[in-house]
């Protein structure tokens, strides 16, 4: 079974939308391009608005681009012209309120693929074939019952066995598990990427969740006002965001305004910050002079009760500390003499968290930051 | 798709603007009809001679606006009280109360007319007899102004009731809640936040109601002959029907129509913007709630005592006097002795040996259903074209159009298609014949178009998508996810219109001949006394019995066969061979409960679905 699925290669290339409004055309998405290998799991993150549900209807079909091609292997799905209707494409797609037929049992939503035009098969084969799908999703006891009598998470899975049971080359999900309660939600994100990748189909997958994206993909693409502004991996996501975007969108950062002073040796460079400098990476085409943000994850900001012999170490007032459970969340007030030229988010383990108010001492490590012009 | 929904369209334009067209240009070309006719000539000599008889105009206008305005609002009044004590007090027997309310709506309102009359009868009728029991002098004149408003909106009352009950329902009790909180007692809090919300719906409620009124010639023909008053109907009715050696006035009838077709407009622009803000405020508000109960302590007595009254009016003494009649052979007071000596049986029997009985009650049915169909037909496919359709000005037109049979009292359609028919007759020899009944009554499809397209809206887009990318053709999606969504609404407005058009005997009355004409028009044959050779009041007040029980047994057989269906549906899904594990049956367990309520149990949460 988990050989006969497998994937496509999906490639988007210069995808342009627009949608007619009252007042002549509205572009929406703006010269997207990604690729997706076989058998890879790549979500399209950012925030609501910014095209993702468009870019993906495009994918699947339900839209008719006005520009740029998608290929899904050798076959050309669109152009900006011609469009292969959505039921030729051999796609499946999960629907972000999963569009479960409720007229229909359990069973007849997940055999539907396979008794119509695009992938009909003979009745016993589709039906060996659904009962397969639904159990992938473990739905199979389920069958007979009608499709409404299932729960959110039910639905959920009924949704994914539906768009998994012709097999497809490429699997679609829009913001899957936006409408479930977040333990479920975790629990689902692990069920969906093992699934993904028993079944070695190819996933684009969108959100606008960073930590979803983060933990399920392979690869993912920020979008932004209709526009791909970083494509990496997760973890070079993270660390290495592009731009100022890319780095507050993807999890919590404290962005440092700085001035670049001096070079102090192989890649490495000295800013001027909080009143004082300090050492950090040096970013490519970066003069001496430029204005550049400092990024700092919280996790990375490390407190001291005393000061280390190391470079980098600010002394800092606390002024508030929340406690999250596994990890505690430290502001403090970044000191010059008895002036306060800044702040800073620090996180870590709860245990040896300063009080409110003490004086500490705060550690950039220069190997944590990354440094983006402007 | 596209081909299918302007085929739609036009089947919808032709029952709506033909009609209305033709009774214009009568207006302003005659003087008898416009076609046809080598005398007939461009003139406004019909609304020349209506200015000459203005006295008489404004008089009718007058007696008019008194007797729809009236009933409208009595009926109003009444349907709001009933609504609420059923919907949001905790008066005991709320369930049998809401059937008992109901029960008018299955009696033509020709039986209804008939059997007011026989009740208010100053010598035999029933009502006269009980208040005669009653200290103090009291005795109801028939044919007084007033008792006719009266019976007018004890006719007309149920249908307000319906439309009121789910409005009040869906009321967001916390918002009534929040302002008890906010130290506001019970009546302010009706008169400040309650009344205010209701507002538009109401108010769409009664121009709905009175649109209604203003086309029902029931009560106008049976009472307002004697009681010397010209209502609207019934001038439009005498007008076009010819006394001796005269030529019917059809221009004239025209002008008339036309006069109160402007006032209709007004009336539908009124219920346009009252629905279109009765809608911005129902979204507004949440959903998922339970209005709240008001308690009525020490005022329920009053209440059940207002309510039985109620029965007692529209469905005791009413159904009492017609089976009285058609069990006494002339008119004459109840009386045991008269029960003892006086009674017979023989009228049902007459009634169900009759052939022409028969014959017109098949007509009925065959008017009926196929008129439904057509409407149903037309108006869900253009509907969801409509609905599913990029909005643009045409389609925001054709919506309107579309939905502007409800601003059509029966009475204008009813003349409009007596005249359209006469029109194309040399052409099209329809008139007088049982397909003209079948078109005329289709004319009621904006009720099948506005259920249509708010059942399509609430198909959400994605379910038809969803088929898309699963591999099913736009046609294998229509087929298997949108029909069946569809299904439930159209059959429930299917049924809805067929027996109103069981009901109907205004329309009829313009178009029927004794070969076309369908039961309601039969009955009137025998209970009004002009009609010579037929005049048989015992059998008359059979009839309308039977055809109560007749109306009541369909409507109802329909439901109960729509919903074997869905339990057949239910049925057969549990039985797809193979499917996993089910907890097994013992073989002899009766199955129908359990499936039933399956069905039931689907249905609701179908519902539900579709709500969210
Ligand atoms: N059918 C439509 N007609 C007009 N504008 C649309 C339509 N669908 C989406 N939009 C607009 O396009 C933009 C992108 O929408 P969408 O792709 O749904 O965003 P996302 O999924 O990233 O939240 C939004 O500004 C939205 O308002
Ligand atoms: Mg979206």
């Amino acid at each position: 079974m988990t050989a006969a699925h497998g994937g496509g290669r999906l490639v988007v290339d210069g995808l342009e939308k627009q949608y007619e409004l009252d007042g002549g055309a509205v572009p929406v998405v703006k010269g997207v391009s990604f690729t997706i290998e076989p058998g890879t799991f790549t979500s399209l993150l950012g925030p609501s608005g910014c095209g993702k549900t468009t870019t993906l209807r495009c994918v699947a079909g339900l839209e008719t681009s006005n520009g740029g091609r998608i290929t899904l292997d050798d076959q050309v799905l669109s152009t900006g012209t011609e469009h292969l209707p959505p039921d030729k494409r051999d796609v499946g797609m999960v629907f972000q309120n999963y569009a479960i037929w409720p007229h229909m049992t359990v069973f007849a939503n997940a055999v539907f693929p396979l008794q119509v035009s695009g992938g009909k098969l003979p009745k016993k084969e589709a039906r060996a074939r659904a009962m397969e799908a639904l159990e992938l999703v473990q739905l199979d006891a389920y069958a007979h019952r009608p499709a409404t009598a299932l729960s959110g998470g039910q639905q959920q899975r009924l949704a994914l066995a539906r768009a998994l049971a012709h097999r497809p080359r490429l699997l679609l999900l829009d913001e899957p598990l936006s409408n479930l309660d977040a333990k479920l939600r975790d629990t689902m994100r692990n069920e969906l990427r093992s699934l993904q990748q028993r079944l070695g189909i190819t996933a684009l997958y969108v959100t606008h969740d960073q930590s979803e994206a983060l933990s399920m993909s392979d690869r993912v693409a920020v979008m932004n006002q209709g526009r791909i502004v970083q494509e990496a991996s997760p973890r070079e996501l993270y660390y290495q965001p592009a731009d100022r975007f890319v780095a507050d969108f993807v999890g919590r950062v404290n962005m440092i305004p700085a001035v670049v002073r001096e070079r102090s040796g192989a890649g490495e460079v000295l800013v001027e910050a909080f009143g004082t400098r300090l050492a950090t990476p040096c970013p490519d085409g970066v003069a001496l002079g430029d204005d550049v943000t400092v990024t700092y994850r919280p996790e990375s900001v490390r407190w001291h009760e005393t000061a280390p012999d190391r470079p980098n170490v600010l002394p800092a007032r606390v002024v508030r500390v929340e406690f999250l459970g596994e990890i505690v969340e430290v502001e403090v007030e970044v000191l010059a003499g008895a002036t306060v030229v800044g702040t800073l988010v620090a996180r870590g383990a709860p245990l040896d968290s300063p009080a409110s108010g003490s004086s500490i001492f705060v550690e950039l490590d220069p190997n944590a930051c990354r440094v983006l012009a402007g | 798709m596209t081909v299918t929904t302007v085929i739609a369209g036009s089947v919808i334009f032709l029952l709506l603007a033909i009609p209305l067209a033709v009774q214009v240009i009568t207006a302003f070309r005659g003087p008898f009809l416009p076609f046809g006719v080598s005398s007939a000539k461009w003139s406004v000599d019909n609304f020349v001679t209506l200015w000459e008889l203005r006295e008489d105009f404004w008089a009718v206008l007058g007696s008019t606006a008194v007797f729809v305005g009236g009933s409208t609002i009595i009926s109003l009044l009444m349907a709001f009280g009933l609504a609420w004590v059923t919907v949001r007090t905790d008066a005991p027997f709320r369930r049998v109360i809401s059937v008992l309310v109901i029960v008018p709506f299955i009696v033509p309102p020709i039986v209804k007319a008939q059997a007011y009359l026989l009740m208010l009868s100053p010598e035999s009728g029933v009502l006269n007899q009980v208040l005669r029991l009653l200290p103090g002098d009291l005795v109801v004149d028939p044919y007084a102004f007033s008792t006719m408003v009266v019976i007018q909106s004890l006719t007309n009352v149920t249908f307000p009731y319906l439309m009121i009950v789910p409005i009040l329902t869906s009321m967001d009790g916390s918002l009534e809640e929040s302002a008890r909180v906010s130290g506001a007692s019970w009546p302010q809090t009706l008169r400040r936040v309650t009344l205010p919300m209701l507002w538009p719906g109401l108010l769409g409620v009664t121009v709905l109601t009175f649109i209604l009124g203003l086309g029902s010639l029931e009560v106008p023909l049976l009472f307002g002959q004697e009681s010397g008053k010209d209502i609207f109907a019934l001038k439009l009715w005498t007008l076009i029907s010819a006394s001796a050696g005269e030529l019917p006035q059809y221009g004239l009838a025209a002008a008339w129509g036309c006069v109160f077709l402007v006032i209709t407009t007004i009336a539908f622009v009124i219920y346009l913007r009252a629905t279109r803000d009765a809608e911005r405020r129902a979204s507004i508000s949440g959903k998922g709630f339970r209005p709240t109960v008001m308690k009525l302590g020490g005022w329920k007595p009053p209440v059940l005592l207002a309510v039985f009254v109620f029965t007692l009016l529209t469905a005791i003494l009413p159904l009492f006097a017609l089976f009285w009649s058609a069990i006494t052979p002339y008119p004459i007071a109840f009386s045991f002795e008269a029960l003892a000596t006086q009674t017979h049986f023989t009228a049902f029997g007459e009634v169900l040996g009759d052939p022409e009985f028969w014959a017109s009650l098949g007509r009925t049915l065959v008017i009926a259903g196929g008129s439904a169909t057509i409407a149903c037909v037309a108006a869900t496919v253009l509907a969801y074209g409509i609905a599913r359709g990029r909005r643009t000005v045409w389609t925001k037109a054709v919506d309107l159009f579309a939905s502007s049979s409800v601003a059509i009292p029966a009475v204008i359609a009813g003349f409009a298609m007596f005249l359209t028919f006469m029109v194309i007759n040399p052409v099209i020899p329809l008139a007088g014949t049982i397909a003209a009944l079948v078109i005329a009554y289709s004319y009621r499809v904006s009720i099948a178009y506005r259920s249509g397209y708010s059942a399509t809206l609430q198909i959400r887009k994605e379910l038809e998508e969803a088929a898309l990318v699963s591999g099913a053709s736009p046609l294998e999606g229509f087929r298997k996810v949108v029909v069946p969504l569809l299904m439930p609404t159209v059959f429930a407005v299917w049924i809805q219109m067929f027996i109103l058009g069981t009901n109907e005997f205004t329309l009829p009355a313009f178009l029927a001949t004794p070969e076309s004409r369908p039961l309601s028009v039969y009955m009137y044959a025998m209970i009004n006394p002009r009609s010579a050779q037929l005049y048989a009041p015992d059998a008359g007040a059979a009839m309308a019995l039977i055809f109560t029980l007749l109306v009541f047994l369909i409507g109802y057989g329909l439901q109960w066969a729509v919903s074997l269906v869905a339990i057949g549906r239910a049925r057969r899904r549990s039985a797809i061979p193979g499917l996993g594990a089910r907890p097994a049956a013992a073989p002899n367990d009766p199955p129908a409960p359990a499936t039933r309520a399956v069905a039931a149990q689907e249905l609701e949460e179908q519902k539900e679905f579709a709500d969210r």
